[in-house]
Formats: structure tokens, C-alpha cells, sequence
């Protein structure tokens, strides 16, 4: 077997190129998916009836189907039922012209939130009540005491499993090669596609993925140790 | 200066306070009595809405509200005229100690950093810490963490001090240093209600003592009254168990 160099650094540089999309995409998911979940976290901690178990059906559904099927749904279903929506209102906006990265938007951001929930339901389920409490006798408000209690102590629990999640959503948009959304993989694919050298191209996105992965679990372990410093005191 | 009538409180079932009334004037140091489950723990928490009463009226300075239909803005209003010290500390654990006792002044009463930490500065000194200052809760010893949730308590000069068993979570050789404390802010005025199972302390220290069991008040009065003259079986069969020296003491 013979590996052609030549093209395997000429498709790395292209790898690299599509690099902002894959970063675009896990970046924007991510933010989407942060006050989405802390929002069912708390929703489930409450053990409202109705709306908890609205939630937890969510997180049942998106938890118990492969991504790549709701991919295929969604990207299948829903233009269409957008396009029939927008005809039925009247509207003159081709929804087939959207930019598909919407939809891969819209796919990861559903799937990272109800990862995240339950990551921070979790986390937020483990700090003791009596911190609420005394923050709220100290005068401060719930918010006060979520954003300068709460949550900086939960994110010591919840930061090694946001990584999980941030590294699988990484990789997992190498899935968005489906909704024609040209990312790593994709670009890597069809540049293999000419001269059939999958091979190498494979090697270059299997480096690419690694370096970012890499980077970002180096970038969690930082945080981790700066927001559990109160903890990791103790132990010099 | 505060006082609280006909409060009643049930969890699912089970009735924990029937009807009680308590009051409070500037400068007492009034102490709860009794076995567990009397429900002097609820009493305290409902005084500052950390549980919500079915019932009661609260008189706190010039405010009087219902204390099951309290607004949000009446009851953050209660909080800060209020501190609570609780058995088992809840220091913030994500904070230093001397951010633990600027949080309170900082973020809940909006006094700038500068100014609290003179505040803060004063208070941790008077219980003794002013050395522990960039410690987290997890490097002191659970009197010292105590010390801190009393400096935290005094830093915000409140009306009225709350002590939920404040000793009760401390190896024995710790409990003397945070009462010790207690009986200083006593000495100067400080207005407090103690829930406590330390019964000489409790004697030492009150200026009004309440006996409570099965949710109701059983008697109260003066420290002298409630441990050497007993006028209630209840009380006095209470006092027998936690305090054997008392019957020879009649």
C-alpha cells in the first residue's frame, strides 16, 4: 500500500481550512445548549409535574436515539414541513435556499442540551441545600446566590463531564458532513473523492480531530483546577 | 422589637408547631429548649422564612406581614434585618473566609468592597480568626468554620441573631471556643435566639428561656424559673434526662 504524501499534506492544509467550521459548529452549539440545559436542570430539580416531566421525556428521546437518525429526521423532515408552513402563511422565502449549517445548529444544540441537563442537574443536585440557605440568609438573591454559590461550586463537578460532552459534540459534527455541511470530514471526503485516496485523507482528519480534542481537554483541565482551587488547597 | 404570634407549621401530616407564640425584645438573648422533634428548629427557620409557615403574624419593628403570605420583598426585607447561624456552618465553601463574610455585605446589601472588608476585618477578629483570612472553609477545623459563620452573622449588624444548634455538629474540646463567643456578643447586648442542647451554657447565657415539645410552647420565663423551678412535669421530666444535677440543685 502505498501512501501519496504529496496529497496527504495538501488535504491536511484543506483539513485545517474547514477547522472553524467544525470549532463554528461545536462553539455555537454549546452556547445555545448552556442556558437551554441549566434551565431543564432546574426545571427537573424542582419536580414541577407537568413541565419536569416534559423535560425528562425530552432528554429520554434525544439520549435514546442515535444522533445520526435524528440528523436524517430532522434534516429530511423538517425543510419540508418549514417550506409547507411558509407556503401556508403566504411567505415568499425559499426555505431550501437556507444555509443547512441551521440545521446542523439546531440538531447538536437539541442533542448538547439534554446532555448538559442532566450533567447539571447532577451537578447542581450534589452542592447541599444549606448553601442556598445561607446565602439567602446572607441577604443575597437566588440569582446572587446561583451565580456566586452555586454554580462556581457545581462546575468542580460538572466540568470533567462538560468535557465529555464538549469532546463527544466535537466529533460528533463530523457528522455533519450528512446535511451537506462542509466541515473537516466532509472536506476531507471530497477531496478523497477524486483520487480515491481515502486513506489519507482519513489520517488527516483523524489528526485533525486529535489536535482539537487535544487542545480542549488540556484548555478543561486548566479550568478545572482554577474553579476547584477551594478544593485542591486542602490536599497540598 | 419582634414579635411572632400563633404560628403553625405541618409537613404533609405530621403537625410540627400548633400555635406558637414568641417574642423578642432589643437586647434579649432568648433561648429554645427541648427534645428533638418539639419543633424549636422549625420555629427558628420559619422566623426568617427558610421554611414557610401555614400561619402566624410577625411584628418585626415597624413591619407586621402574615407570615404564610409574605411578599418576596418583605421577606428579603425579614432576611436582612436577620443572620442565621447554622449547626452545620454552611460556609460557602467556594470562598475565602473573609469573602465569606464581605458576601453578605457586598452582594446582599451592596456596600462597597473596600468598606466591607474593614467590616469583615472587625468582625473576624472579634471571634478570634483574623489570621484565617484567605482560608477556604475546607482548611479550618469545625470551630473555627463555626467562628467564621458568627463573624458572618455579626458583620451585617442585624436586628437579631439566630442560632440553630450552633455547637451541635462540634467535637466536645470545640464547643467551648464558639460559646465563649456567644457569651461575649451576649455580655455586649446582642440580640439573640438560641436553640441549643448545652444546658448550663443555655442557663449561663439567657435572658428568657422557652421549653417547647410536640410543637408548643410547654413554659417560659426567666432562666431561674425554667431550670431550678420547673413548674411543668414536662419540663421538669426534660430537664431530669439532659441535666441530672438539677434535681439535686432543687
Amino acid at each position: 500500500m502505498d501512501i501519496n504524501y504529496q496529497f496527504l499534506e495538501q488535504t491536511f492544509y484543506l483539513v485545517l481550512a474547514a477547522v472553524p467550521t467544525t470549532l463554528n459548529l461545536t462553539v455555537t452549539s454549546l452556547l445555545l445548549s448552556l442556558p437551554l440545559a441549566f434551565f431543564m436542570a432546574l426545571v427537573r430539580l424542582r419536580r414541577t409535574r407537568y413541565v419536569s416531566g416534559f423535560v425528562g421525556a425530552y432528554i429520554t428521546l434525544l439520549r435514546g436515539t442515535p444522533i445520526v437518525l435524528q440528523i436524517l429526521l430532522i434534516y429530511s423532515l423538517l425543510p419540508s414541513l418549514l417550506h409547507a408552513l411558509v407556503g401556508t402563511l403566504g411567505w415568499t422565502i425559499n426555505v431550501f435556499d437556507w444555509n443547512p449549517i441551521l440545521y446542523a445548529y439546531l440538531v447538536f444544540t437539541l442533542n448538547t442540551t439534554a446532555l448538559l441537563a442532566e450533567v447539571f442537574r447532577s451537578a447542581l443536585g450534589s452542592i447541599e441545600r444549606g448553601q442556598m440557605e445561607a446565602a439567602l440568609c446572607a441577604g443575597l438573591t437566588k440569582v446572587q446566590a446561583y451565580v456566586h454559590i452555586l454554580i462556581p461550586q457545581a462546575l468542580v463537578t460538572a466540568l470533567p463531564n462538560i468535557c465529555n460532552v464538549t469532546v463527544n459534540l466535537i466529533k460528533g459534527t463530523s457528522l455533519a458532513f450528512l446535511m451537506t455541511v462542509k466541515d473537516m470530514t466532509a472536506v476531507a471526503k471530497v477531496a478523497a473523492s477524486y483520487g480515491y485516496n481515502y486513506i489519507e485523507a482519513y489520517l488527516d482528519v483523524f489528526a485533525g480531530y486529535i489536535i482539537i480534542c487535544s487542545i480542549v481537554q488540556v484548555l478543561f483541565v486548566f479550568a478545572e483546577s482554577h474553579v476547584g482551587r477551594f478544593r485542591l488547597i486542602k490536599q497540598k | 422589637m419582634l414579635k411572632i404570634t400563633n404560628i403553625h407549621k405541618k409537613y404533609k401530616t405530621a403537625e410540627v408547631l400548633k400555635g406558637v407564640d414568641i417574642q423578642v425584645a432589643k437586647g434579649d438573648v432568648v433561648v429554645i429548649l427541648g427534645p428533638s422533634g418539639s419543633g424549636k428548629t422549625t420555629l427558628l427557620r420559619c422566623l426568617n422564612f427558610l421554611e414557610h409557615a401555614d400561619q402566624g403574624e410577625m411584628e418585626f419593628g415597624a413591619d407586621r406581614l402574615q407570615l404564610a403570605s409574605a411578599s418576596a420583598r418583605e421577606i428579603a426585607k425579614v432576611r436582612k434585618k436577620t443572620a442565621f447561624v447554622f449547626q452545620n456552618y454552611n460556609l460557602f465553601q467556594n470562598k475565602t473566609v473573609l469573602e465569606n463574610v464581605t458576601a453578605g455585605l457586598i452582594l446582599g446589601r451592596g456596600i462597597k468592597r473596600p468598606e466591607a472588608e474593614v467590616i469583615a476585618r472587625k468582625a473576624l477578629a472579634k471571634v478570634g480568626l483574623s489570621d484565617r483570612e484567605t482560608y477556604y472553609p475546607l482548611q479550618l477545623s469545625g470551630g473555627q468554620q463555626q467562628r467564621v459563620g458568627i463573624a458572618r452573622a455579626i458583620a451585617v449588624n442585624p436586628d437579631v441573631i439566630l442560632f440553630d444548634e450552633p455547637t451541635s455538629a462540634l467535637d466536645p474540646e470545640l464547643v467551648s471556643e464558639v460559646l465563649a463567643i456567644i457569651k461575649q456578643l451576649a455580655r455586649e447586648g446582642t440580640t439573640m435566639v438560641i436553640v441549643t442542647h448545652e444546658m448550663n451554657f443555655a442557663a449561663d447565657v439567657a435572658t428568657h428561656a422557652i421549653f417547647m415539645a410536640e410543637g408548643n410552647i410547654v413554659e417560659q420565663g426567666s432562666p431561674q424559673d425554667i431550670f431550678l423551678h420547673p413548674q411543668q412535669e414536662r419540663t421538669r421530666k426534660f430537664l431530669r434526662r439532659i441535666l441530672p444535677q438539677v434535681e439535686y440543685n432543687i
